[in-house]
């Protein structure tokens, strides 16, 4: 069917409307077809507009850049200073270990080694239970007279 | 309609059949496609012109459809016409386009579509008085006004209908609709034509 035909229902104004259009579409697109062409130069407007995205573009990627090494940075002086820490933490814990085990090496040296006179008083008492003798009878009296005078 | 043939050998009269160099067959396929931007270019010019009111990007789109098709070329079976065939990838441009608009937004604030009032101080300079001038523009007018209400289809259908005078047929291959689909957006865009004129009086 015909484009034409499927207007032949419509209004006149329609028709003439539509052919309007059609008429006006092919004189316009003539028109921009043989017009001369040249290279259009980019507008100031758009390089103003390039360069300023470009510009701030650059900025914010610097300052992401900036906040990460300082983020990093900090990070890293942080664990820095936890690390020393923990260090000078294990450190003292280890001298107070080596004090509290020589603290008790002590004190046990001082338990299993006795005093001096401790010694001497446990030597006289194993030589009187070596040399002691049950005193006999016949001499009970001599005995006697010996432990009275030892008690004056 | 234009009907490839996909021959490597040339029949001459009398003679045997001679093997065609693959030079020879790309000279030829060239000039037979130099033939087809040569007739279809001011076509496909028009229907993205009237599209999207813009000179340049018609252009530009022109330009790329033809490219597109030149690379396509050996693909071209003609099971449809060139027309039809070239149709078909400027509306897939046109599409593309208007995708690409709508989600890179930010990449083109300004539009250099020009206005309605601009698109139809154009007419064909015949014979009329001033004042059917001016009752012609004054339609027109009417007409773009319908148009820019249209949807996508809708006013693709319209254009290749009313301005490119294409078969039902055509439309249909050229947009992947049936015809069925084709003239019931033809119907709501002449709707749209006649409320838009009946409502300036």
């Amino acid at each position: 069917m015909n484009w034409e035909q499927d207007l032949a229902g419509e209004s006149r104004e329609v028709q003439q409307a539509v052919q309007n259009f059609k008429a006006s579409m092919e004189a316009w697109s003539d028109a921009a077809l043989s017009r001369p062409r040249t290279a259009a130069p980019r507008t100031a407007r758009h390089t103003w507009r390039m360069a300023a995205g470009w510009a701030l573009g650059c900025v914010m990627a610097a300052g992401v850049c900036t906040g990460a090494v300082q983020s990093l940075h900090h990070r890293q002086q942080m664990a820095r200073v936890a690390a020393q820490k923990a260090e000078q933490r294990a450190a003292e814990e280890r001298a107070a270990e080596a004090r509290e085990a020589a603290q008790e090496a002590n004190a046990k040296a001082a338990k299993t080694e006795p005093t001096a006179s401790a010694k001497d008083a446990d030597l006289l008492a194993s030589v009187d239970r070596a040399i002691s003798r049950p005193v006999p009878e016949a001499m009970e009296p001599l005995a006697q007279l010996m432990d009275d005078s030892e008690g004056q | 309609m234009l009907e490839r043939k996909a021959s490597t050998k040339v029949m001459a009269a009398g003679t045997a059949l001679k093997p065609m160099t693959a030079a020879a067959a790309e000279e030829i396929a060239a000039q037979e496609f130099a033939r087809i931007v040569e007739t279809h270019r001011p076509q496909i010019f028009r229907f993205l012109l009237a599209s999207l009111r813009d000179v340049d990007l018609a252009e530009t789109l022109t330009q790329e459809c033809f490219l597109k098709a030149h690379r396509n070329w050996e693909g071209f079976r003609g099971e449809s016409s060139a027309m039809t065939w070239l149709m078909r990838i400027a509306i897939n441009l046109q599409k593309d386009h208007w995708r690409n608009r709508r989600i890179q937004f930010w990449r083109q604030t300004r539009t250099n579509s020009v206005d309605l009032d601009e698109a139809s101080e154009w007419l064909p300079s015949g014979e009329r008085s001033a004042e059917q001038q001016m009752l012609a523009r004054e339609q027109v007018a009417h007409v773009w006004q319908a148009v820019k209400g249209l949807s996508e289809r809708q006013r693709t259908v319209f254009l290749l209908r009313y301005v490119e005078e294409q078969e039902l047929k055509e439309i249909a291959e050229a947009t992947g609709l049936s015809e069925g689909t084709v003239k019931a957006h033809l119907s709501r865009a002449l709707e749209r034509v006649r409320r838009e004129l009946r409502g300036t009086r």
